[in-house]
């Protein structure tokens, strides 16, 4: 068996594995942390197809950002495992399951086009051809990319953002504005006698 | 295998050094340190007095807002990687959807700074 | 047995139907039901047509639907975090008031 292929079937089965655990997880901490292993897995599966941009970006976004954020909500809300038992809904998952399961082997046993997948050829890096095709071929996408983050930005401020009356507040402006004689006076009172009998 | 996946052995073989060297030691310790456990070692250590509650604390919400924010300036810089690579290619077009991007997402920074969703109270 | 695109294809649709699991499974936990949602979309980007076409083209959308995925996780969990904030709870039964 070729490296590349026993690559692959580490990485699946690491991702099918991992998978599983974060549905059947006993703590949510423990679901986000295999929800990581998942995801560093299908960062590896990527950079197998030659997509490594993907892959990095798999891995920054992520598991950097979207995984602390739910390591982050977890211990926020700190709630334990609300939702009682998983053994009496397993039925209907694995119904559900099932079904998903049974259209899969239909695609399965009909069989697919063949050919491996294998890293684009030519000499031009991965990150150097999808930037040439974002953009200008999808520009309309990654406007609508833009406005989303946008969204999602003033989204996430008006919902999670608390303002509190009365919070001493950092004034850059004042701040970098301050002179030193607005600050520091400097006093040579006689000998015996206090600043405060000075007259001040 | 191609010459793509050849670039990435030594990153592999880092990787396998790493966990086993990692994997190595852990066992090393585990098997070699004498382990004669005790109520009194196994508690958890807290400057001598007992902890005062569980590591487990929850975490403040503001916390939370900064990761969001830093989700989607992530978000953008991951945009700038290819974008910065390929200016050479697409040319004043690219250029000008790249900025009305920016312009996009200076908006919703602008917001969150008069809202003050940057400021640590 | 030499990997193919049918391997990446089953892998893929076998996450995704963990994912489905997931959210049928965990139903009463809005957390674990995001998490799936996550695998889901994970599982979505996992098709190989792009190496498969030799189109980078492919890649493009993988990058987009990621991003939607950032932005989902994050409004998501804001609600979240508004919602426990609220009530102290997090149990989906509870979210019902705007039912008619």
């Amino acid at each position: 068996m070729a490296a590349p292929d026993l690559f692959f079937w580490l990485c699946s089965a690491v991702l099918m594995l991992s998978s599983v655990f974060v549905v059947s997880a006993r703590s949510l901490v423990h679901a986000v942390f295999f929800l990581i292993l998942a995801f560093l897995n299908a960062a590896g599966l990527f950079i197998l197809l030659g997509a490594e941009f993907l892959g990095m970006m798999m891995l920054i976004v992520y598991v950097g950002a979207v995984a602390v954020l739910f390591l982050f909500v977890v211990m926020t809300l700190d709630t334990g495992r609300p939702g009682g038992s998983l053994r009496a809904r397993l039925p209907a998952a694995l119904a559900a399951g099932a079904i998903l399961l049974l259209e899969l082997a239909f695609v399965a046993v009909a069989g697919g086009p063949g050919g491996s997948p294998e890293p684009l050829p030519g000499g031009v890096s991965n990150t150097r051809a999808l930037g040439r095709l974002i953009y200008t071929d999808y520009a309309a996408l990654f406007e609508l990319a833009g406005a989303i983050l946008l969204v999602a930005m003033i989204g996430a401020i008006v919902l999670a953002h608390r303002y509190r009356p009365g919070v001493r507040r950092q004034n850059p402006v004042r701040q970098f504005g301050r002179r030193q004689g607005e600050s520091i006076r400097l006093e040579d009172p006689a000998v015996g006698a206090g600043v405060s009998e000075q007259g001040r | 295998m191609n010459a793509f996946l050849a670039d990435y052995l030594p990153i592999a073989l880092f990787f396998v050094v790493a966990g086993a060297l990692g994997g190595a030691m852990a066992v090393a310790a585990w098997l070699v340190a004498p382990q004669r456990p005790d109520p009194e070692k196994l508690s958890a250590y807290e400057c001598g007095f007992a902890p005062f509650d569980d590591a487990r604390g929850r975490f403040d919400v503001r916390f939370y807002l900064v990761a969001i924010l830093f989700i989607i300036f992530d978000l953008e810089i991951a945009f700038l990687f290819p974008w910065a690579i390929a200016l050479g290619d697409i040319g004043l077009y690219g250029f000008g959807s790249m900025m009305v991007f920016l312009a996009l997402l200076t908006v919703g920074f602008v917001y969150e700074w008069r809202k003050g969703a940057l400021e640590w109270e | 047995m030499t990997v193919t695109l049918a391997h990446y294809l089953i892998l893929g649709g076998a996450v995704f139907t963990v994912g489905i699991v997931g959210i049928v499974l965990n139903r009463r936990n809005v957390i674990m039901i995001l998490m799936a949602i996550e695998l889901l979309l994970l599982a979505v980007n996992l098709n190989p047509f792009s190496a498969h076409l030799g189109d980078p083209a492919g890649q493009v959308f993988t990058l987009f639907v990621l991003t939607v995925a950032a932005a989902e996780a994050a409004v998501g969990l804001a609600i979240l975090v508004v919602f426990f904030r609220l009530r102290g709870t997090i149990a989906v039964e509870d979210i019902q008031d705007l039912k008619g």
